[in-house]
């Protein structure tokens, strides 16, 4: 298991374990974490999971496909540096202990 | 635990005159509730309907006895998992956010514009055929890469296919026009496949022509026909509903129009409201429960997102159309794996484009006294006459 800290606009964090292989959306989801809707489950339709990680992780995340990039500039809270959609991102050691702050609207 | 409850006493008819009371008793009810002249479980509640689209393996989209599979081929809307991925992904291109705001907005406000002109000195029209179907039926072919097809050619393969999907009764007539509207698109895209094959661009047809997992012929048509069916109702309906909500709310409207912004939020929330969708089906896989109701393997349900789109668990009164509401998030797109792929074009195309348009130059833009507006429909619901006035 891989454990790392969803971290909520307010500031509040909310530490989980995961499965290495599952998305970090779907991780949220199940374990009930306020912040993601996944409107689409998974899909990369709907830039409901917006979720922003350290930039310095960025480069040893699932790449980020071209769809995805796209989907990014309309999600509701701004992109920033460290946005991705967080379905796309898939839960891997270097996760480990790293906070993953979710914005204010999605 | 119990087995869905029947409900004997609604007819189809009053389902298409007004179906909210009927989705309102339902709710109450149980999760899924058999109702005898639909034929098919119903489930109304918001929570059961994310649920039923977080397992669709529990209730699929695959069904072997589809009609829809008859009418237009098996296209990927009876399809799960990989199958249905690999062809999602292979027409996501043209409906990017990016390239919807890049490409075709410009093409659909030139639209918009075009069909104004033609009726704006007349001071009256009914915008369900000056304006709203041409605008949805226009846009559909180019995003589409038709060529030499006519807006009402479109909107009558449109209706023909959706018909011929609803045809439980298999009335030979609509199954004969719905296969003559399956040809006539066959005809329609083997006139421009090798365009598109040979040049890359936006559109539906170029997308699939150039996806990395090869599509057949087979595969081209039914998902095309999907779209046709499909891509045309929802945004007509959904501009016409986003008017009517607004011109029956005078200070919303007028709140719309001190800030424009907020006519993409009237254009959530008209889908919302009055979804365009308001019913899918899904096929249970294995016995199972969802909420409070036990399901057998193979039972039919119908997805009512427009009834959990007024669900009171969720959204404070509901029946009102209330741009300014705070719970935004709705079921109008569906959920899940088959969320609508149309999305971001509808966004553009009615709330940012076909309706402030609209709003911006036909001035005092009303309802016509003593000429209201003719709503119908449950299945696919919206306005079927919209009569307005304007200052000339």
């Amino acid at each position: 298991m891989i454990r790392f800290v969803f971290v909520q606009p307010d500031g509040s964090e909310v530490p989980v374990s995961a499965t290495e292989g599952d998305s970090i959306m779907k991780v949220a989801v199940d374990n009930g974490v306020d912040g993601i809707r996944a409107d689409c489950n998974g899909s990369a339709a709907c830039a409901t999971c917006h979720a922003f990680f350290a930039q310095e992780l960025l480069c040893e995340l699932t790449p980020m496909h071209e769809h995805e990039n796209d989907l990014l500039d309309f999600a509701a809270t701004d992109r920033q540096p460290g946005s991705r959609l967080s379905c796309q991102v898939i839960v891997s050691r270097c996760l480990e202990g790293q906070k993953v702050k979710l914005p204010d609207t999605q | 635990m119990k087995p869905p409850p029947v409900l004997s006493d609604v007819t189809i008819e009053e389902l298409a005159k007004n179906p909210y009371p009927t989705f309102d008793r339902i709710r109450s009810m149980a999760s899924a509730v058999w109702v005898d002249s639909a034929r098919i479980h119903l489930v109304t509640r918001f929570d059961d309907i994310m649920t039923v689209e977080r397992n669709h393996h529990l209730f699929a989209s695959t069904n072997p006895g589809s009609l829809m599979n008859k009418v237009m081929g098996h296209s990927l809307m009876r399809k799960d998992d990989e199958p249905h991925k690999l062809e999602r992904a292979a027409v996501e291109p043209s409906f990017r956010p990016g390239v919807v705001k890049q490409h075709w907005a410009p093409r659909f406000r030139s639209i918009a514009n075009d069909l104004i002109n033609q009726f704006e000195a007349d001071g009256e029209t009914d915008l369900f055929s000056s304006f709203a179907a041409p605008m949805a039926s226009l846009s559909l072919i180019d995003l589409l890469g038709f060529e030499d097809v006519a807006w009402e050619d479109i909107a009558w393969w449109s209706q023909a296919l959706m018909d011929g999907v609803g045809n439980y009764q298999a009335d030979p007539e609509i199954s004969n026009r719905a296969r003559r509207a399956s040809a006539a698109i066959d005809q329609a895209i083997d006139h421009v496949l090798a365009r598109h094959v040979e040049t890359e661009n936006p559109s539906i047809l170029s997308s699939m022509a150039h996806a990395g997992h090869k599509h057949s012929r087979e595969q081209i048509r039914a998902n095309i026909k999907v779209i046709v069916g499909g891509g045309l109702n929802e945004p007509r309906d959904a501009i016409l509903t986003t008017v009517l909500g607004l011109l029956q709310n005078p200070e919303q409207l007028a709140q719309a129009q001190a800030n424009e912004k907020l006519f993409a939020r009237a254009f959530e929330e008209s889908v919302r409201w009055i979804s365009p969708i308001g019913m899918y089906p899904r096929r249970v896989t294995q016995d199972t429960v969802l909420g409070d109701t036990r399901l057998k393997a193979e039972d039919q349900l119908g997805i009512c997102v427009g009834a959990a789109n007024r669900d009171t668990g969720h959204f404070e009164q509901p029946d009102s159309f209330d741009l300014n509401r705070t719970a935004s998030r709705h079921l109008g797109f569906g959920a899940g794996p088959h969320f609508c792929a149309g999305t971001w074009v509808a966004r553009q195309m009615v709330g940012e484009i076909a309706v402030p348009i609209l709003f911006n130059r036909l001035t005092n833009l009303r309802l016509q006294a003593g000429n209201s507006p003719i709503l119908r429909g449950w299945v696919f619901r919206g306005p079927i006459a919209l009569p307005v006035r304007w200052d000339r």
